[in-house]
């Protein structure tokens, strides 16, 4: 079984600085693979256990990303393509294309997974998006996967049900988090990850842009917060009864 | 005339993407019309009018759903299309714009257009700061739940259109509801919400007591809904949750990591218990009490039985 799996080398947002305007400062911006991506890794790791076969790591990133890629191929993928891009740059859209036109090239794939979403600008766009540009069946927010023969079974993790659909392959899902727990690579596989394959293409090689205007981001801001921050003392009883009487007097509290 | 579309699964959720096309109409002078997939839906309200597409079933896969819609705008021309931020809405509205090579803005409130292109603002990385996108015309969009009232009436015109039989390869054998006795957080005047420093699920009964004695529901943060299943995903507060703002919001046993807090931070009150002096959740706390939760907890009721 062949299984692609895309990967976003993300801003950390735990790391991301504000300038005095409130702005963020993307420029130098600390990066980690994405979080939920490890759990899209440890799926398609998951499958080659199962029915052999390889694992093959799809990123649009640039240089200062490969990091990424080399966490992915030290969780156990045998291979990578690194698209380069500055996905900041770019929208959804035409991140899917890329990515679409990168795993046809290297394909065919029985399985394209993706996460729902990236920890730093979570818009759930490019895994269906990539199942459309790839013309083949799409499950979203899959909890389980099993794959016997060309057909696959998936439970969907839905808002406030769970759906399960049967599916022909090749197709493509995205993962959410509960679907597993992510490995952690031994310091072995960090090294040998130095040796694997990462092929390095250009985005506007694999997928000429044009004929399509992108989604754009004219301006970013944060709020302060106005929290007041008061920190109650005392023996539980005493902060306790002190927070109520504080919230009887906000008028939250009857 | 121009038109925007509204598109949801969910009735609840289309009343508000009706809403927030109305701003986006008038914005670029178009008209809305809210789509209906296969049948009629009563509890689904226009301002403007509705458009029934015959042909895809009446619950469609999301697959089936943004096939039949694609085929009706490639005839149609609609300036945008509107679906729900919800995991299907996400899929539909993405699946649309790939098919139509069209852009997509995500998870945006205080939407507007322009002559030109539409625009709304958006939370990212993680909350900690706001974008303001934008795209072009013709434009799909997702719309954040609970970011607009749902429209609560009206029906405008019906117009049809044939757009054939869809199919979808993937298919839907079985369907189970995730929980019963749905809890509506958006509406709750209190939440007290159960985080990590909860240390068995049976322990949540204390919580939920103290919930109830505060007139108000139990929430939780997502690593108590989606990876240990004690509660079910509705309850779950944040960015891949809910967004609620109550009057009174008590963290207790939560961190504040930042997706968390994008989810509660516009509440009027927040008051936080934590073991750790250094958790984040206390920056975003107007009350913070430093302590174990299984001595405050029990404190707290102790302090609200005796004003009773
Ligand atoms: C893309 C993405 C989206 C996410 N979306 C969401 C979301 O929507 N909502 C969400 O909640 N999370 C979300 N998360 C996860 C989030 O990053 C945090 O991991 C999560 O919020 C942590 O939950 P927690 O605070 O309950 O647990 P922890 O971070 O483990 O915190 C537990 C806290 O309890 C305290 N504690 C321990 N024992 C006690 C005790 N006896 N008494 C009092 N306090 C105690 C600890 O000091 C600690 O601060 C998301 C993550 C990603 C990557």
């Amino acid at each position: 079984m062949k299984v692609a799996v895309c990967v976003k080398h993300a801003v950390d947002e735990t790391e991301l600085k504000l300038d005095q305007g409130g702005r963020p400062v993307l420029g130098g911006a600390a990066g980690k693979m994405s979080t939920f991506d490890k759990n899209a890794v440890e799926e398609a790791l998951r499958l080659k256990s199962k029915h052999q076969g390889e694992v093959a790591v799809f990123m649009v990133g640039t240089a200062d990303s490969k990091k990424t890629m080399k966490e992915a191929l030290a969780m156990g993928a045998d291979r990578g393509v690194l698209v380069s891009a500055d996905p900041a740059a770019i929208d959804t859209f035409r991140t899917a294309e890329v990515l679409a036109a990168a795993i046809r090239r290297s394909g065919p794939y029985d399985v394209v997974i993706c996460s729902e979403g990236s920890s730093d600008t979570y818009s759930g766009q490019v895994p269906p998006m990539l199942g459309e540009l790839l013309g083949v069946p799409y499950v979203g927010y899959a909890r389980k996967i099993e794959v016997s023969g060309q057909s696959a079974k998936i439970e969907r993790s839905l808002e406030d049900s769970v759906e399960t659909v049967e599916s022909p392959l090749p197709l493509a899902v995205s993962v959410v988090s509960e679907i597993n727990e992510p490995r952690y690579p031994t310091l072995i596989q960090i090294m040998q990850a130095g040796k694997k394959p990462i092929e390095e293409l250009a985005a506007d090689a694999v997928a000429p842009a044009g004929g399509y205007r992108q989604v754009s981001v004219p301006s970013m801001s944060s709020q302060p917060s106005t929290r007041k921050h008061v920190m109650i003392e005392g023996t539980p009883e005493e902060a306790a009864a002190k927070l109520v009487d504080a919230l009887v007097k906000e008028g939250v509290l009857k | 005339m121009k038109a925007v579309w509204v598109y949801s699964e969910s009735d609840a959720v289309s009343n508000e993407v009706a809403s927030a096309a109305v701003d986006v109409a008038k914005g670029a002078g178009a008209e809305v019309q809210v789509l209906e997939l296969g049948a009629q839906r009563p509890g689904v309200f226009a301002s403007g009018g509705k458009l029934l597409l015959k042909g895809p079933p009446s619950s469609p896969t999301p697959g089936a759903a943004a096939e039949a819609i694609a085929r009706a705008a490639r005839e149609l021309q609609p300036i945008a299309i509107l679906t729900g931020a919800t995991r299907t809405g996400r899929e539909v509205a993405s699946r649309l714009a790939a098919k139509l090579r069209i852009g997509c803005i995500a998870e945006v409130s205080k939407l507007g257009a322009d002559g030109e292109s539409i625009f709304g603002e958006r939370n990212v990385f993680a909350g900690k700061a706001v974008a303001r996108v934008s795209c072009p015309f013709p434009a799909a969009a997702t719309v954040k739940v609970g970011a607009y009232p749902r429209l609560a009436g009206g029906n405008g015109g019906l117009q049809e259109k044939d757009v054939g039989a869809v199919s979808d390869p993937v298919k839907v054998v079985a369907r189970e509801a995730k929980s019963a006795g749905a809890v509506d957080l958006k509406s709750a005047k209190v939440i007290v919400s159960a985080g990590r420093g909860v240390k068995k699920k049976e322990d949540l009964a204390i919580l939920e007591e103290l919930a109830k004695e505060m007139h108000g529901a139990l929430g939780c943060s997502r690593p108590l809904s989606a990876d240990l299943g004690w509660l079910p995903e509705e309850h779950h507060i944040g960015l891949t949750g809910v967004t609620v703002k109550p009057e009174l919001y008590l963290a207790v046993g939560i961190s504040g990591q930042l997706q968390h807090v994008a989810g509660m931070k516009d509440s009027k009150v927040v008051a936080s218990i934590n073991t750790d002096k250094d958790a984040p959740i206390f920056q975003a706390s107007d009350y913070g009490v430093v302590g174990d939760l299984y001595q405050v907890v029990p404190a707290i009721r102790k302090a609200l039985a005796a004003r009773a």
